[in-house]
């Protein structure tokens, strides 16, 4: 199966017209498949609004080339099948959420015989029906999220591009929103989160890449990323003695702490000589598990290290 | 072309939303309110009689009169009704291009021509409309007290706002440009009331230059610029029952509306946001 956005090598020069470039993005390449929720993370300036920019024919690539859908991303009908939620949108203020989503299936040229209906069910979601009928200009910034939300999904796209969907959103909109997320993915579409909220993209992405600088320095599942796999975490039944510790000297153990350590494994023929010794010396294993690190913990070690590399 | 229909839509919807074209509804109704009033109390010909004199005009004493008060009504409603318009939408293109705005309409399977187009045509109406109801209004006042109904009159709405079509190519091309609705605003006026009129009257400077180059290229300035002056001449005329002296401000003008338009389009098209 053909991967719903491919882009390959592509590269963004912005010229301030006094020779001065910046390389906004620099040689990315990325494939996202069909019905998943992926995540693009990166430091402010790194070229993820950028990206997405191009992406929506906002912005043009200074060389390199996108398919969507398996066409090239020039072709303007292929909008149709696009939602898409800027980041500081501005909805025109003198419209109402209803009239607003009428304006928004205009331009989209969606015209189903049941629009109304389907512009209530839409506000219904995400819960903006008792404000229907109010001026934009008297919302809350959460208010404005939920409806741009709604408007992002209303003609029904394959795939939606969001662009900061938690911004100004308290913590119950945010799970609402993680929810609404996770319930599009379960229908088919394919959700592109543009998010500086790191613990949310972790509870919601099947995939990310992380962009810092213009490249592209991770692509893959948190779960790859945030599992070390050389670091094991070893629980007992009870607190080890300094017999037991003289005896796994030859490892590498990071950190003691009462019942638990961990240790770094280079094979895995290390991890069984651990369990026999900790066996002969009458020590019960209660648990041995990799351990995890957060997303936001490997974000930074991952901008530092690439930053470095970079200058 | 649906597209280009739903960009004028709201284009116009968001022109009703802005105070100012009301406030220029306002004042037109204002105006007519006066004008009934000054039909129904005053003695007209005291006042126009020696003024339609000196204008020369054609005709018995009530014909002469009449002329007049459509000169008085409708030179203002040019000059000053497209200094309001300029000033309420020079400032539509670089709202669309705000950060936030801008995004949401390129997302969309709309093409960037398209937005302009509409975004012309949606302003263009409103000012229609709004010049339709002055010139109606004087026309229905000035019919009823005079019994005179001049259909040549109405004419005066189609050239008011082509003049402003003139002058809405620049301040868009303007606006694309540079995204300040100040810089539109000001350079349009600046040719509207100063460029526009001198450059019209260009040969008249004529007999105080001897230089053949800055004739030329005054003479070359003239079919440069919107030749709105001209225009305003031409309604005039029209006003008047007088002769158009010439259609070329007109044919000029159209060559002007697509060569602004054509180049904001192109600008537009090449530009990221």
């Amino acid at each position: 199966m053909t991967n719903i956005i491919e882009i390959k090598e592509l590269i963004k020069v912005f010229n301030d017209g006094r020779k001065n470039e910046v390389r906004a993005l620099d040689g990315v390449s990325m494939g996202i498949p069909h019905g998943v929720v992926f995540s693009l993370l990166g430091p402010n300036g790194a070229g993820k609004t950028t990206l997405v920019k191009i992406l929506l024919g906002i912005s043009y690539p200074t060389s390199g080339s996108i398919e969507l859908f398996g066409e090239n991303f020039r072709n303007i009908q292929l909008k149709k099948r696009i939602g898409y939620l800027p980041e500081n949108h501005k909805f025109p203020p003198y419209l109402t959420g209803e009239k607003l989503l009428k304006y928004i299936a205009d331009l989209y040229g969606y015209r189903p015989a049941n629009l109304d209906k389907r512009i209530a069910q839409m506000l219904e979601i995400v819960e903006m029906s008792k404000w229907s009928k109010t001026k934009i200009k008297n919302y809350s910034k959460g208010m404005m999220q939920r409806l741009g939300l709604a408007q992002a999904i209303l003609h029904n796209p394959e795939l939606i591009i969001l662009d900061e969907p938690t911004d100004g959103v308290d913590p119950i909109g945010r799970k609402k929103i993680r929810d609404l997320i996770l319930r599009l993915k379960a229908e088919g579409k394919t959700i592109f989160v543009n998010s500086h909220l790191l613990s949310e993209v972790e509870m919601i992405s099947d995939s990310i890449a992380i962009l810092n600088k213009g490249k592209v320095v991770y692509s893959g599942t948190v779960d790859e990323l945030t599992t070390q796999k050389q670091i094991y975490e070893i629980t007992l039944n009870r607190e080890f003695d300094d017999y037991i510790k003289f005896k796994l000297e030859g490892f590498q153990v990071v950190d003691w702490k009462e019942r638990k350590f961990r240790v770094k494994i280079g094979k895995e023929s290390e991890l069984q000589r651990i369990q026999q010794i900790l066996q002969e010396n009458n020590y019960l294993l209660l648990g041995l598990n990799q351990v995890k690190t957060s997303l936001e913990n490997e974000f930074i070690s991952l901008i530092e290290k690439t930053g470095n590399e970079n200058e | 072309m649906s597209n280009v229909w739903t960009i004028t839509k709201h284009t116009f919807r968001e022109a009703l939303s802005r105070k100012v074209f009301v406030t220029f509804f306002l004042i037109t109704t204002f105006v007519l309110a006066i004008l009934i009033a000054a039909v129904l109390a005053i003695n007209l010909s005291n006042i126009f009689g020696p003024i339609s004199m000196k204008l020369k005009i054609d005709g018995d004493f009530e014909t002469k009169i009449f002329s007049v008060l459509k000169l008085f009504l409708i030179s203002p409603l040019y000059s000053g009704g497209l200094f309001l318009a300029i000033f309420s939408s020079s400032s539509f293109i670089p709202t669309m291009l705000e950060k936030g705005n801008i995004e949401l309409l390129l997302s969309k399977p709309i093409k960037r021509g398209e937005l302009i187009l509409g975004k012309y045509f949606g302003v263009t109406s409103m000012v229609f409309v709004n010049v339709a109801y002055a010139v109606l209004g004087f026309y229905f006042i000035l019919g009823l007290r005079f019994h005179y109904w001049d259909v040549s009159f109405l004419i005066t709405i189609a050239t008011i706002t082509f003049a402003f079509m003139v002058l809405y190519g620049l301040i868009i091309l303007i606006g694309i440009l540079t995204r300040s609705s100040l810089s539109a605003m000001m350079l349009t006026y600046l040719i509207f009331y100063v460029f526009s009129p001198l450059l019209a009257h260009r040969e008249k400077a004529f007999y105080l230059i001897e230089s053949k180059i800055i004739k030329g290229v005054l003479n070359v300035l003239y079919y440069i610029f919107p030749q709105t002056s001209d225009i305003g001449s031409i309604t005039s005329a029209i006003a008047l029952n007088k002769e158009i002296a010439s259609y070329q401000p007109i044919f000029v003008s159209i060559v002007f509306i697509f060569l602004t338009i054509g180049a904001a389009i192109f600008i537009f098209n090449k530009k990221d946001y």
